[in-house]
């Protein structure tokens, strides 16, 4: 299935209430540094929009049930400049993210970088790849 | 009297037949070499509209009622022969309906209506006028309406990195005609203020020539195979804005629709 890639005008108000209003630099007012993760799981849809991308992705535990996680990133002129393009990854595929969780407890992250299959990582922009360095 | 006679019919024959060679020489598409820039290519700067109602209706369409009856008579459509070459945009059935229901709430559902970037090729016959500025590696039309900007790339030429509302644009000249080729859309577009769509596969295809020092040939097709049976093409005249103070304005509209997007959100009564 063609999967829909949308890059918006930078306007907080359109995603809605639910959307973090929070500033647009306070990583540490919605993100923990002290609380990195991995997360793997299927890519089931990106968001390609300003002013952050959001990677949905379900997540299988052990014992069969899936939770739905949302992963912050970028904005699309952020990925393009580090090699993320709407064609980078497709929907179906099985994806690592490594980033920071939310404070609010909820499945939610900001991503710093994705896993490739051979180690390498692929960086995201915005402000956890900005908190968060280089992972090295 | 003899000879003046002659002389007179003579003159006369030389004179109508020369009225008459003028409107066929008129009627015949002279080719017009244009004037180019320093490396060679027709020169297609400066500041350009186009004079049709394809803003309302790509489709030959009459006069009609608007949709706000506040603005009376300026908010109605005027009549237009249309610019789809055939009359019709070969919809398929279900995109037809759509299309129709689009028509039928146009005033809730048009995007340009919030300053969302008008898409190819509105943008280019929207009632603004727009610049062409070109250099070797680049032709850039920048457009009044919401300050939309496009950027043609003539040498790099790549794959749309992202989705957007102007799609991405690769450029080339076929000897004197600039085709530009884009997509990337994402699919958010009308092409008129009638409900005509299109989805984010659109693939536009434009060729511009010199018509005439002030005149340029504008010709569209446009492919989008869930959307329409099979491309289609429209087709205008472009002029050149000649005044002298020709410029662009600033048309910065995101912050007239604030109140249309955001007003229910007010806590205090309207201002």
């Amino acid at each position: 299935m063609r999967w829909n890639v949308i890059v918006g005008v930078a306007n907080i108000g359109l995603l809605g209430l639910a959307a973090p209003l929070g500033a647009h630099h306070a990583f540490s007012a919605e993100f923990d540094i002290e609380k990195p993760l991995t997360i793997e799981g299927k890519l089931v849809k990106w968001d390609m929009i300003n002013p952050h991308s959001w990677f949905h992705i379900e997540v299988t535990a052990e014992d069969g049930t899936v939770v739905p996680w949302e992963v912050e990133g970028g904005s699309p002129n952020e990925l393009i400049r580090n090699g993320v393009t709407k064609n980078t990854v497709e929907i179906g595929i099985m994806l690592t993210i490594e980033g920071y969780r939310a404070k609010d407890g909820t499945e939610k992250a900001v991503g710093r970088n994705f896993v490739l299959a051979d180690g390498a990582r692929l960086f995201l922009g915005g402000s956890g790849q900005r908190a968060g360095g280089n992972g090295r | 009297m003899r000879y003046q006679r002659k002389v007179v019919a003579t003159v006369s024959v030389a004179v109508i037949s020369g009225l008459l060679a003028v409107p066929i020489a008129m009627a015949q598409e002279t080719e017009y070499l244009p004037l180019r820039t320093a490396e060679g290519a027709p020169d297609f700067n400066g500041i350009w509209q186009a004079i049709n109602t394809a803003h309302w209706d790509i489709e030959p369409h009459g006069a009609s009622k608007g949709t706000v009856p506040d603005l009376g008579a300026l908010d109605a459509m005027p009549g237009g022969l249309g610019v789809v070459e055939g009359g019709e945009i070969p919809y398929q059935p279900e995109a037809l309906a759509r299309r129709n229901e689009n028509f039928a709430n146009r005033l809730y559902r048009d995007p340009a209506i919030k300053c969302y970037l008008p898409g190819v090729p509105r943008a280019t016959y929207m009632p603004y006028p727009f610049q062409i500025i070109q250099s070797e590696a680049h032709v850039m039309i920048l457009h009044q309406f919401a300050g939309a900007v496009r950027t043609v790339y003539m040498t790099d030429h790549t794959e749309a990195p992202a989705d957007s509302w102007m799609g991405w644009s690769n450029g080339r000249w076929d000897g004197d005609t600039l085709i530009i080729e884009t997509d990337g859309f994402n699919g958010m577009t009308w092409f008129d203020r009638a409900g005509n769509f299109h989805s984010g596969g659109l693939r536009v295809v434009e060729r511009i020539s010199a018509r005439s020092a002030e005149t340029l040939n504008y010709e569209v097709t446009l492919e989008d195979p869930t959307v329409f049976t099979r491309p289609w093409t429209i087709r205008m005249p472009l002029y050149r804005r000649v005044e002298p103070d020709a410029e662009l304005m600033e048309f910065r509209c995101v912050e007239f629709v604030e109140d249309l997007i955001y007003g229910h959100l007010r806590k205090l009564p309207e201002r």
